[in-house]
């Protein structure tokens, strides 16, 4: 077991019940392949600095668990299929840091 | 720290033996790593506030050799800038 921060981010015309189902289909994923999920942050709706696919906002989540190699593996390829999410993004860390959220103001 | 060479109080003649060209400039001062020493700031792809201030407007980064970041902090800046930038952070 490794641990993970998985962040994704979903088009910015989805409304949010609907950017919620998506969180809980992946965290759900993430549980079903012998994950275990310690934190989820919502980021909320941010500028992209950046167009993606002429997009020009979108909603971040950010997930920290811990896992194994065919989790990120079935996490991933759940993700690359699907049209609802722009981006993501997984790392390993060493440690987590389970206490500072850098997107808690919004003066960013 | 070595670099440092310092010229005894009235010794005239030491201005001389300056202008050798191969005699590095006495005024060469020494930064530390803003990024090492006691309590760092964490290096981290989430830490935008600290991010912007390696880049330039452009959004490029910036050489160690301007922000006197060491070498292995300056890698981690840099992959922590990718990263950012996956994510369209930055």
């Amino acid at each position: 077991m490794s641990c993970y921060e998985h962040t994704f981010i979903t088009k910015q015309d989805l409304p949010e019940s609907q950017n919620k189902s998506v969180l809980n289909k992946y965290e759900d994923l993430i549980k079903k392949y012998s994950g275990e999920i310690l934190k989820t942050e919502e980021w909320g709706l941010r500028n992209l600095s950046f167009n993606i696919k002429s997009n020009k906002k979108g909603f971040y989540f950010h997930i920290k668990f811990n896992g194994t190699g065919k989790t990120i593996e079935e996490l991933e390829k759940a993700e690359k299929i699907d049209e609802m999410l722009i981006r993501f993004l997984t790392i390993k860390v060493k440690k987590h840091n389970l206490e500072e959220n850098y997107f808690d103001k919004k003066d960013y | 720290m070595k670099r440092i060479k310092r010229f005894k109080k009235g010794d005239s003649n030491s201005k001389f033996n300056k202008l050798s060209l191969f005699q590095r400039p006495d005024t060469k001062f020494f930064k530390p790593c803003p990024l090492s020493g006691k309590n760092p700031p964490v290096i981290d792809y989430k830490n935008l506030k600290l991010l912007k201030k390696y880049i330039s407007e452009s959004g490029r980064i910036l050489p160690s050799r301007v922000t006197s970041v060491s070498l292995k902090k300056q890698k981690d800046l840099s992959r922590a800038v990718k990263r950012a930038r996956i994510l369209a952070l930055l």
